[in-house]
């Protein structure tokens, strides 16, 4: 998995939810919805930016915690849909 | 007669002991099985010498642990206390030391529970912690107490208190609606009686329990003998109906953004809804546009719009489902055994006149918590003043028009504009700020925040939003922050929010 996805994705997360650069206040298996990073419009604003962002149409069906509740489980998602693209 | 929620679950469970109660992560939880865990719960209260009357914090996500624990303590007799699992460690150990709560129930596993513990150390309040992934069934949550169960649930007062909510006051002083056994069972029971709920229901709710719908929802749900499905959230939509499909899910409550998250990403006619009986939204106004959808995409289930609050246990009235059509826009009327009055400066007003709304009933609270000279303000001859603008029609159906008093609604949370603006004046370089609500398309309206700062002060707009999210649950959190020259005054300097947006 490419580390500069991850940290694209965890920059996002941490700008946005946290405030903050520190990486270490989010490590990159945590849940977000676990810790209380994110909430429900939170998870739906990082669909938009996978979408918008990183290029990646996420389907219905692709909506479940195992492709977004986390920084490795989106970067491994998002990797293996532009493999199949 | 006995009047309590307690009765009621109590009877329920011994005519159909086998029947499911409550389903989560794959746990089914059967109404002899609860009640039991209820019972463990009453008497370890009672062993450890907590006396009847005492408050009892609850922080504890909805799950069967947080039902046991809940209709435990009020089985002891005690106030349940259930704590907002959003709020960060600051508001929560507020709220327990105003409470004065003699124990506090928790999930270890909970982000704010270590800075909590310590926070509340030297109140010393008998801690009892639920371990949530390991006890799974009611047997091993009796286990993990170490006690055995009462035999029998007791009777209780109607008059005495059993729960208290803390809501977002104008200020961020903690207000707690204080709530008896009779408010709690009658709403309870009107609830059950307007959506006939049976024991053949199974209702769907990932509405938290600690705020006043999704308590009315488990209370009306389990003095009926229907099942609970529970969520913790509706992040992911697809799978959330997925789950309704499966499991034929018969009762939808929600509030208007979980509506909009469901129909924001998904289509419902993909799914076989056919056994979903009724859906309720209450919570704030939902657009039309959304409730025409909702009624296209599932033509048959029934749609209660329903308008209550806190201090009045939850509901005060419902729009039933055969004037949808006709008295669009309308809360409906008002549950039986309630009262609607509109009024202004005490006089009672005629139909289309706009004032504030006034409700009595005996779901009605007692008060909020050590605060006489507030409980005063809205509670005045009997009738319950709800800073709600509206009017009545010509046949009685309840129009909403607006809140008298500022609040900000976000999802379907209450936020004081006062309780973020004192925070962020704390933040270093800020000299004044004005905070307002915005419209937003999923939340109905998102928080603002203009911020003036101090001479040569950096406008640091990542450290004041990490400086909320420190202070703030995540929802009060303003999503939007403008650095200005100055705030928008009247003529007499007081700030003129709604020019902010």
């Amino acid at each position: 998995m490419s580390d500069a996805l991850r940290d694209q994705i965890r920059a996002f997360i941490l700008e946005n939810y946290l405030f903050t650069d520190d990486k270490s206040a989010l490590g990159l298996d945590d849940s977000l919805l676990e810790r209380g990073i994110v909430d429900s419009t939170g998870m739906l604003e990082i669909i938009f930016f996978i979408e918008e962002q990183l290029g990646v149409k996420v389907k219905d069906e692709e909506m479940v915690p195992g492709n977004l509740d986390g920084v490795n489980k989106i970067a491994a998602f998002v990797q293996s849909k532009q493999q199949a693209a | 007669m006995s009047a309590s929620l307690v009765h009621d679950f109590d009877w329920i469970a011994r005519q159909t002991p086998g029947a499911p109660a409550l389903s989560w992560r794959g746990a089914v939880w059967s109404y002899g099985e609860l009640r039991r865990a209820v019972g463990c719960m009453q008497r370890k209260l009672s062993e450890s010498g907590v006396e009847p009357g005492s408050r009892v914090a609850l922080l504890v996500r909805n799950s069967p642990h947080y039902v046991a624990s809940y209709f435990g303590v009020i089985a002891a007799g005690c106030v349940a206390v259930p704590l907002n699992v959003q709020e960060r460690a600051s508001v929560l150990s507020r709220q327990i030391e105003h409470a004065g709560c003699s124990a506090v129930i928790a999930d270890p596993q909970h982000p704010e529970w270590s800075a909590l513990s310590t926070a509340i150390a030297s109140a010393a309040p008998l801690l009892l912690t639920l371990d949530l992934q390991t006890a799974t069934s009611g047997d091993a949550f009796c286990g993990a107490l170490n006690v055995n169960s009462e035999s029998s649930l007791p009777d209780l007062q109607g008059d005495e208190p059993a729960m208290m909510i803390y809501t977002s006051g104008t200020t961020s002083r903690p207000k707690g609606v204080l709530l008896s056994n009779g408010a709690l069972v009658a709403n309870a029971r009107a609830i059950a009686a307007y959506l006939q709920i049976t024991a053949h229901d199974k209702v769907l709710c990932g509405l938290p329990f600690h705020f006043s719908y999704g308590s009315s929802v488990l209370n009306s749900n389990l003095i009926a003998g229907a099942q609970l499905l529970l969520e913790d959230n509706f992040a992911f939509p697809q799978q959330t109906l997925k789950r309704m499909q499966e499991e034929g899910v018969t009762g939808f409550p929600g509030v208007p953004s979980t509506f909009a998250l469901l129909l924001g990403r998904c289509q419902l006619s993909d799914f076989d809804l056919g056994q979903l009986r009724y859906i309720t939204q209450a919570g704030g106004s939902m657009p039309r546009a959304q409730i025409e959808k909702l009624r296209q995409q599932l033509p048959h289930t029934q749609v209660f719009i329903m308008y209550g609050q806190t201090e009045a246990t939850a509901r005060l009235s419902y729009l039933s489902p055969e004037h949808l059509e006709d008295k669009l826009g309308s809360v409906g009327m008002p549950l039986p055994g309630v009262e609607i009055q509109i009024r202004s400066e005490g006089a009672v007003l005629p139909a289309g006149d706009v004032g504030e709304i006034c409700a009595r009933g005996p779901n009605i609270m007692l008060g909020y918590w050590r605060e006489p000279e507030l409980t005063a303000q809205v509670l005045r001859d009997g009738w319950l003043h709800t800073g709600d603008l509206g009017h009545l029609d010509d046949d009685g159906f309840l129009f909403i028009d607006g809140r008298a008093v500022e609040m900000i609604k976000v999802g379907a949370f209450r936020v004081s504009p006062q309780e973020v603006e004192e925070v962020l004046a704390t933040y270093p370089g800020v000299e004044e700020v004005a905070v307002t609500g915005v419209a937003d398309e999923v939340l109905g309206q998102s928080i603002k925040a203009v911020i003036v700062l101090r001479e040569g002060a950096p406008p640091d707009l990542r450290g004041v939003k990490a400086h909320c999210r420190q202070h703030l649950a995540s929802y009060k959190v303003p999503k939007v922050v403008e650095f200005a020259a100055a705030l928008p005054r009247t003529s007499s300097g007081k700030v003129q929010r709604f020019k902010l947006a």
